[in-house]
């Protein structure tokens, strides 16, 4: 597998020589394979969003090295290219539509790719359905008239249309009630399950994604507080008292026996593999 | 948040920083009653100077108003060489049909000034005026127009208002402009037609939040029985100082000096 991202010594600074000045991000280092889900957490004014921008090439760093896709964000004509390849979902997308209907919104990326048409027409259809909406009944209504959760996933899909190599979701939960949550995972298992697309997600609560995540980066004030396997994490007490991260609670039983002197495996990253732990360990106690 | 907007508060502790709001309203519009009552060439220039002196007391950098003047420089320019080529007179050089006069150029240099002057006073009374501050001295002013059945203290809350949401109208903006540049609008292309479309993908989401936001902040505001009556809080916190009353007495004596000499 190869390096789709390469981050070596970053640091960013927010408007430097003025009253303002703030450094957002410093001394970076780390590398995502292609094809992982990597979990970026941090509190707010972490750098998390900072971050973002620096892989969809609308920020360059200040010092240092982003490579993203092979590409050098150091350079601006390379840098201005970047949009096609990393996807970039801001928080609160459905803030950012404005088209009349919902075809033209989620094509607005697919005719900025300069596509035909016909691959714009089949691009907005599968990527409305990639975000479980009907597309035959949607694409000519008004989206001013949908829910908030269902804006968010016609945003989502107008970056998807772009089959972008990276998808960045900032925040994708925020304000979403349990079923839009629910929906929301889903979106990201299926695109998980093709294999070669990577994908990133910004949250502050790691509850939502650790099932899902296979590396987790955890910034605070800036610095990348800790970067690794999910499993590298969950080892790792101190971190995670430190940020009140609550695990799900499927987790937090395992981790409860644990303390408690049961031998449990560590490589337990969802539900399933929680109960066929728990089964065991029962299993095992019945036997003494 | 790619630079500094235009005439946002920055926080500090300098002279002009705690002068009364009121006195620094006053003087400003003495600012633009002797700036554009007067148009000789040396009086300006020492106003000049003076607006540098207050900014450099202020503790604000040179280098963040430089690059706010950027914003108008166009404005500058056009309108030195509009003077420049406009006026008639005492030809000095010849451009095909337009000959760029003595006179054109003296009156060029002086509205220029005048601009800038007014800028930079303006700039200043902004930067080291929070928005609170600013709308309390100005109700204070305009109380006396209440006399007359017109409802002060409404006005000053839509300029506060508009004051409060000035910076957070720009970072949704940038927030927008990312979001749709991350769809690959184009905001530099040479199409115009296409740079026209990005910016209504910006424009017009940006009113829908702001129509939104309208609504909203309206309701909070009935719900906490907002009635329009002078907010004698915050005007009572007003406190003249000695040296409020100085600075006013010294712009007044400019200001007659100006009129004099002008």
């Amino acid at each position: 597998m190869s390096n789709i991202i390469d981050i070596k010594d970053l640091s960013y600074v927010y408007l430097p020589g003025t009253p303002y000045e703030q450094q957002a991000l410093k001394d970076i280092n780390m590398v995502l394979n292609q094809g992982e889900l990597l979990g970026l957490f941090g509190g707010n004014g972490s750098g998390k969003s900072t971050l973002a921008k620096l892989l969809n090439g609308l920020l360059y760093p200040s010092r240092g090295k982003v490579r993203v896709c092979g590409i050098d964000t150091s350079i601006k004509e390379l840098r201005n290219e970047l949009w096609k390849k990393v996807g970039l979902v801001f928080q609160y997308p459905e803030q950012q539509i404005f088209e009349a209907n919902i075809y033209d919104e989620v094509a607005y990326g697919p005719r900025n790719l300069g596509l035909k048409e016909a691959e714009v027409k089949s691009r907005v259809y599968q990527a409305l359905e990639k975000v479980g909406l009907l597309p035959e009944t949607l694409v000519n209504l008004s989206p001013v008239k949908l829910s908030g959760g269902v804006r968010r996933r016609i945003a989502i899909a107008g970056v998807l249309a772009l089959e972008p190599e990276i998808l960045i979701l900032d925040e994708p939960m925020a304000g979403l009630d349990p079923l839009g949550q629910e929906l929301m995972l889903d979106i990201i298992k299926k695109r998980q399950e093709m294999g070669t697309q990577s994908t990133i997600i910004i949250s502050h609560n790691l509850k939502d994604i650790i099932a899902l995540a296979d590396k987790i980066a955890i910034l605070e004030k800036g610095s990348l507080l800790f970067y690794g396997e999910v499993a590298e994490l969950l080892e790792n007490i101190d971190i995670l008292s430190r940020f009140h991260l609550e695990l799900p609670d499927y987790l937090q039983v395992v981790y409860a026996l644990k303390a408690r002197g049961k031998r449990t495996n560590r490589d337990i990253s969802n539900l399933d593999e929680a109960g066929l732990e728990l089964i065991q360990i029962i299993s095992s106690q019945k036997g003494n | 948040m790619n630079d500094i907007k235009l005439g946002q508060y920055v926080h500090g502790y300098s002279l002009i920083h705690l002068l009364d709001p009121r006195t620094k309203i006053i003087c400003c519009t003495f600012i633009v009653i002797s700036i554009l009552s007067n148009h000789n060439f040396w009086y300006l220039l020492a106003y000049l100077g003076l607006i540098l002196a207050a900014i450099k007391y202020s503790g604000i950098p040179y280098k963040s108003i430089w690059r706010s003047m950027r914003g108008i420089r166009y404005l500058l320019l056009i309108t030195f060489l509009f003077q420049a080529v406009l006026t008639p007179g005492e030809g000095l050089i010849q451009l095909g049909a337009l000959s760029v006069t003595r006179e054109g150029l003296s009156i060029g240099l002086i509205n220029l000034l005048r601009l800038v002057i007014l800028f930079l006073g303006s700039i200043l009374l902004l930067m080291t005026t929070t928005p609170m501050k600013l709308s309390a001295g100005l109700e204070y002013l305009l109380l006396p127009l209440n006399k007359i059945k017109i409802p002060v203290q409404h006005f000053t809350t839509i300029i506060s208002i508009s004051f409060r949401f000035i910076p957070t109208l720009v970072e949704e903006s940038i927030i927008i402009k990312d979001a749709q540049r991350s769809r690959g609008a184009s905001f530099d292309s040479p199409k115009i037609f296409s740079n026209i479309k990005s910016y209504l993908a910006i424009l017009i989401p940006l009113l829908a939040s702001s129509m939104l936001r309208a609504e909203e902040l309206a309701e909070a505001m009935d719900s906490r029985c907002y009635g329009g009556n002078p907010n004698q809080y915050r005007m009572q916190s007003l406190k003249y100082r000695r040296v409020d009353i100085y600075l006013i007495i010294f712009m007044t004596m400019v200001l007659f000096m100006g009129l004099f000499l002008g």
